[in-house]
């Protein structure tokens, strides 16, 4: 057991988050819900990180600090799939990759150069084409959702790879979950050291205090179950950190609204956009229930009395 | 950045498991239920003497003081492998999680001399007397009075929820020598002083752990303070830091966890809700243990641990308590004795967000030191 980053990881996380530095900020005429970034998205591009999971001296580990780092900025960028699901098929597949789950809709699925298809257990690979898709501007969950409209030409992949690629769908889950469940915490954090209500920063009130401790709690074990399997690349540890992700994101989402109270709810804050990203993965996967079914299946296994 | 365990690592693992296995008796499950109980003190006596020869009870320890000075890693993993097997050692993990060590960094030479080598040996017990009966979450209101009067410390006062005292050899006593917070004293008194009463409360977590300690003109030597006058304070939360994760709960909680479903699969009972909350107490288990793992690998790093224990801590409370529950509404046979190891788990884990610091002092310290909220108005 090593937790701490040295060498070529470290070199590659102080560059990522010297890229997100710039990029922290939210445009003071914005006030909507899927705020993206086209600069973001070509500064990872030039910079190579597309593909760190593939490279053996950094590998998934590395492409997972990456997802969680990133996910913590206000504005969102196809990293997840790219940075944790394309070195399965050695980096092949064009980005933005996008997740259709049994023909719902999706995030980034509209301009996405391959869709991962999955339908129950199935999981198939396409690329859609001009037409193929369409946006859904009025969605609340704050990336561009998108979906399906035209036919699209399915690629099924083996059993056992999609088996591989649903382990790694729940790991960039819970990666990217980790960053926006710490940015929620964190912007409650300054709301509730700065807003004052009976003469003094509701901070200093004991209920609010315990609760956003709890919520912290439960973000820090989401970030070390999702590193955890993004370096094991274990399907048990997958769905766990899925899990885990999803029922600590369910509790976190309510409790920072309710500390952040009306302001919270403007799209001013900005706290939607966090929240509003783990509202959408909240149902990815199967949701809470789905995950939990794989925990029970893939961790119990084999256990005598 | 690895979660691997290295060769040696899981050799280690492996020789405790194995001395475990050939040393825990038949019974072991029906002794294990009260770990203060005469039974299990004497079995623990055995059993730390037996680890002591075979290297395996101190091995964190100097090598002057009976260790093989090895790292932080080797102490947690014989930790929890103890604490899944239902802390063979009984009381005398306290010896070797903090006591031990604090008194090599704060004792003089005759302290250490008298007191450290029947621990390493596997031949002492201690209590820990520290809440009193108006003073819990609140140590530093505590009046337990030490006072000097020719060389002697006449000490008077109560403690209260004291484990092990029924049975322990040594009290690490906290008494006020002075005013306020650094008005607090250690003293470390052997249980037959004259002067000390003892009365176990019964409870329900487990024959003989909790008591009342009556201190009544109890009279020691000067030489019986640990440190200096109203040194208390800084010893204690060095100490307490070593306790709040010297304690893998979430080993013996992962343990019960699979030995529920074990059941409930043998049951045809494993499906649905069940399965959802066993995945649920599974996933905070495995949360609790990166996060002391995590604290494990700042200090065998020398790094400081600070707020960082009160998080691991209250995962580890979450996942006890998620464990609990579950093997309570799927099997509440045990908590009727069909399960005895299953029935200790149930009584340890209601200690788990009580003891050493309620869980609610754990959020207050992540609030001020983790998060840098606005402290409280006092």
């Amino acid at each position: 057991m090593d937790f701490s980053l040295n060498g070529d990881r470290l070199a590659v996380q102080e560059a990522i988050e010297k890229i997100a530095y710039d990029f922290t900020s939210v445009p003071t005429d914005f006030h909507d819900f899927a705020l993206t970034n086209a600069d973001l998205d070509e500064r990872l591009t030039e910079n190579g990180f597309w593909d760190i999971a593939v490279l053996p001296e950094m590998g998934p580990l590395s492409a997972a600090l990456a997802v969680e780092t990133l996910a913590r900025l206000p504005c969102t960028v196809e990293a997840p799939l790219s940075m944790l699901l394309n070195h399965l098929f050695d980096g092949a597949l064009p980005r933005p990759i996008a997740l259709v789950e049994d023909g719902r809709p999706g995030r980034f699925v509209h301009g996405a150069k391959t869709l991962i298809i999955r339908n129950g257990l199935k999981v198939g690979i396409a690329h859609p084409q001009a037409g193929d898709t369409e946006a859904l501007p009025a969605s609340l969950y704050a990336y561009p959702m998108g979906r399906v409209i035209g036919e699209l030409n399915i690629e099924w992949v083996s059993e056992e790879q999609a088996a591989a690629v649903t382990t790694w769908l729940r790991i960039a889950l819970a990666s990217e979950m980790a960053g926006l469940l710490k940015a929620s915490v964190d912007a409650a954090v300054e709301h509730v050291s700065t807003r004052k209500q009976f003469g003094r920063p509701i901070g200093t009130f004991q209920a609010l205090r315990h609760r956003l401790a709890e919520c912290t709690v439960l973000a820090g074990g989401v970030r070390w179950l999702a590193l955890q399997a993004a370096w094991s690349g274990d399907s048990g540890d997958a769905a766990l950190a899925a899990l885990h992700a999803q029922e600590s994101g369910s509790r976190i989402v309510y409790d920072v609204h309710q500390m952040c109270g009306a302001m919270g709810m403007t799209l001013e804050m900005n706290l939607h956009l966090w929240t509003y990203r783990v509202k959408y993965l909240l149902s990815e996967l199967g949701g809470r229930a789905g995950s939990a079914t794989s925990v029970a299946d893939t961790c119990f296994e084999g256990l005598d009395a | 950045m690895d979660f691997g365990w290295t060769e040696e690592q899981a050799a280690f693992r492996s020789r405790i498991r194995q001395f475990i296995a050939d040393n825990l008796p038949e019974n072991w499950d029906e002794i294990a239920h009260g770990p203060g109980s005469r039974e299990q003190t004497d079995f623990a006596r055995e059993f730390c003497g037996k680890l002591a020869q075979e290297g395996l009870l101190v091995p964190h320890w100097p090598v002057a003081w009976g260790g093989a000075g090895a790292d932080p890693w080797s102490a947690f993993i014989l930790a929890e492998e103890m604490w899944a097997a239902g802390e063979p050692r009984g009381g005398q993990y306290m010896n070797v999680n903090w006591i031990g060590p604090t008194l090599m960094m704060f004792g003089n030479k005759e302290q250490q001399e008298r007191y450290v080598p029947p621990m390493a040996r596997g031949e002492s017990l201690w209590c820990q007397g520290f809440s009193e009966p108006d003073s819990g979450s609140d140590l530093a209101s505590l009046r337990t009075k030490a006072v000097l009067r020719d060389g002697t410390y006449h000490i008077d006062g109560q403690k209260i929820w004291t484990s092990y005292a029924g049975r322990a050899d040594t009290c690490f006593l906290l008494a006020r020598t002075g005013e306020g917070r650094n008005g607090i004293s250690i003293f470390l008194i052997p249980m037959d002083t004259p002067g000390i009463t003892v009365r176990q409360i019964p409870s329900i977590i487990g024959e003989g752990d909790i008591h009342e300690v009556f201190f009544d003109d109890v009279q020691v030597p000067e030489s019986a303070r640990l440190g200096e006058e109203g040194q208390a304070w800084s010893i204690v939360a060095q100490s307490l830091a070593l306790e709040r994760v010297g304690i893998p709960r979430f080993a013996l909680a992962t343990r019960t966890l699979n030995q529920a479903v074990s059941l409930l699969k043998d049951q045809s009972r494993f499906h649905g809700g069940v399965k959802d909350l066993a995945a649920k107490a599974l996933a905070a288990c495995r949360a609790a243990r990166l996060y002391s793992y995590q604290i494990i690998d700042q200090r065998a790093r020398g790094l400081e641990t600070g707020a960082e224990a009160s998080v691991g801590r209250y995962a580890t409370v979450m996942c006890e308590r998620l464990v609990s529950e579950f093997v309570n509404e799927t099997l509440p046979e045990t908590i009727s004795g069909a399960y005895p190891m299953m029935l200790a788990h149930h009584q340890r884990g209601i200690v788990a967000g009580i003891a050493s610091g309620a869980a609610e002092i754990q959020l207050n310290l992540i609030a001020t030191q983790y998060l840098e909220l606005p402290r409280e108005p006092r």
